[in-house]
């Protein structure tokens, strides 16, 4: 199958504190500059992988945290390793973006202690490697980099937090 | 009964010798054209690399392959920590020096993440290229060298203002400033940029007060040292009232000046323009003619 553009978003660094719980675990600082590379011409309109509406927005506060390690761990572990494309461009772009989810994926294990994941989001997750499995796995692959826009907006929005300085 | 001989053929250690030998001379002569390759053709690779990082500007050198009149090409490629562990087969060509002809290269456009990052140069001419030379050591982006930034501090009088050095947008500064009197309480402000000017404080006039900053990378958690701290004295009022004196004093010159200056212009003109002659008293009712007469009898 021809690769297709994918869409990254330019988002500006990102914090995240950790430590929500009461017992004061040290407060973490996560950042990471994740650039944009172009548009996206998506041709599978009616398959949605992160699926905002139905998937993502539905987490609570108390599922973040395992969603967010979830997520990270399905896009180095499927989407990155599943995208076959060899355009240097493109290429450096997914290298920045997988690497930093690496570094965001290492402070998290520093940081906290291992996440407790609720039944939600563990059929949550489930849903969303469902959601890969029905296509392709190179079209999977561009689909998913195509909402990763989806996914980084989730973590900003559920990960905005004071500066630990 | 059937019977079957088997007999061996002849083993002459001669002829054992001599198929040997023959064999060991096509194996030389067979190779004699690969020594001569390898002694003409093979770029040395690139030896020496190694990464200077200095405020997030990463910079990777290394020793120049030389080739008596030839212009060496350099191609270098770096493979990200998530590729080294989930896709070791895969390298990227830098942003900028796939190829270069300089023995340097600026990655900074390529180390995007706080991962370590391997790194690898090799040479072409033409046709030939060297092996890959690699960093021996991966880097990480949080080894570069923070230094205090450029601080220019200024006032108008009345306000505190800074100007910082810009770094990029991925340097944040924090600002210490306190007035130079003792006990004085240190203020803290953070600046998002540099390359702007910023106030700090509106001040009390002659007031004096000192100023220091240093750097702050998100990205990678660290802070630089402190700038040298630089202190300003606040003129405010008595430079107001100066001001207006010595405003004062050339408005009334210039009143003084200037009329002075046109009256004295003006009767210059007229003298070298129109020149009046005038009759002393002692000679009444004498003409020119009557002049000329009277000299003209004289001895």
């Amino acid at each position: 199958m021809k690769a297709q553009r994918v869409p990254l978003w330019l988002l500006g660094a990102m914090l995240l504190q950790c430590s929500v719980h009461a017992r004061g675990l040290r407060k973490c600082l996560i950042s990471t500059d994740v650039h944009r590379a172009g548009e996206t011409k998506d041709a599978f309109q009616n398959v949605t992988i992160l699926s905002a509406l139905e998937t993502l927005h539905r987490i609570k506060p108390l599922d973040v945290c395992c969603m967010t390690q979830n997520l990270l761990a399905f896009y180095m572990d499927r989407v990155f390793k599943d995208h076959q494309g060899l355009n240097p461009q493109i290429l450096r772009k997914i290298s920045s973006i997988a690497n930093s989810f690496l570094s965001m994926w290492k402070t998290l294990q520093q940081c906290q202690r291992p996440c407790h994941c609720r039944q939600e989001a563990t059929n949550a997750t489930r849903t969303i490697h469902d959601n890969y499995s029905q296509l392709e796995a190179q079209s999977a692959a561009v689909k998913s980099l195509g909402e990763l826009d989806v996914f980084l907006a989730w973590l900003g929005k559920n990960h905005q937090g004071s500066s630990s300085i | 009964m059937f019977q079957v001989k088997l007999s061996l053929p002849n083993t002459d250690p001669a002829m054992v010798l001599d198929v040997l030998t023959s064999c060991i001379m096509w194996f030389f002569y067979a190779l004699i054209p690969c020594l001569l390759i390898d002694g003409v053709a093979v770029l040395p690779a690139p030896q020496n690399l190694s990464v200077q990082s200095t405020n997030m500007k990463h910079l990777l050198t290394w020793s120049p392959v030389v080739v008596p009149g030839e212009i060496i090409d350099y191609s270098v490629e770096y493979q990200g920590e998530y590729e080294s562990l989930y896709m070791s087969h895969i390298w990227i060509p830098s942003s900028w020096c796939s190829p270069t002809e300089n023995p340097e290269c600026d990655i900074t456009d390529d180390i995007t993440a706080t991962v370590l990052y391997n790194l690898r140069v090799r040479a072409t001419l033409g046709s030939q290229t060297s092996a890959w030379s690699t960093l021996k050591h991966p880097f990480n982006r949080n080894s570069t060298i923070l230094t205090p930034p450029g601080l220019e501090v200024s006032n108008d009088g009345f306000h505190l203002v800074i100007k910082l050095e810009d770094l990029g947008p991925q340097f944040e500064f924090l600002v210490a400033y306190w007035r130079r009197e003792p006990g004085a309480k240190e203020h803290i402000k953070m600046v998002r940029n540099g390359g702007v000017p910023v106030l700090l404080e509106t001040a009390e006039p002659g007031a004096a007060y000192c100023v220091k900053a240093q750097t702050f990378v998100k990205a990678i958690g660290r802070h630089s040292a402190f700038s040298q701290a630089e202190c300003v004295k606040l003129q405010g009022e008595a430079l107001s009232l100066a001001l207006a004196l010595f405003a004062f004093v050339g408005f009334v010159l210039i009143l003084v000046v200037v009329p002075f200056s046109i009256w004295k212009m003006g009767r210059l003109l007229q003298y070298s323009c129109c020149p009046v002659v005038v009759i002393p008293d002692t000679l009444p009712g004498v003409t020119l003619e009557g002049v000329s007469l009277v000299t003209s009898s004289w001895p």
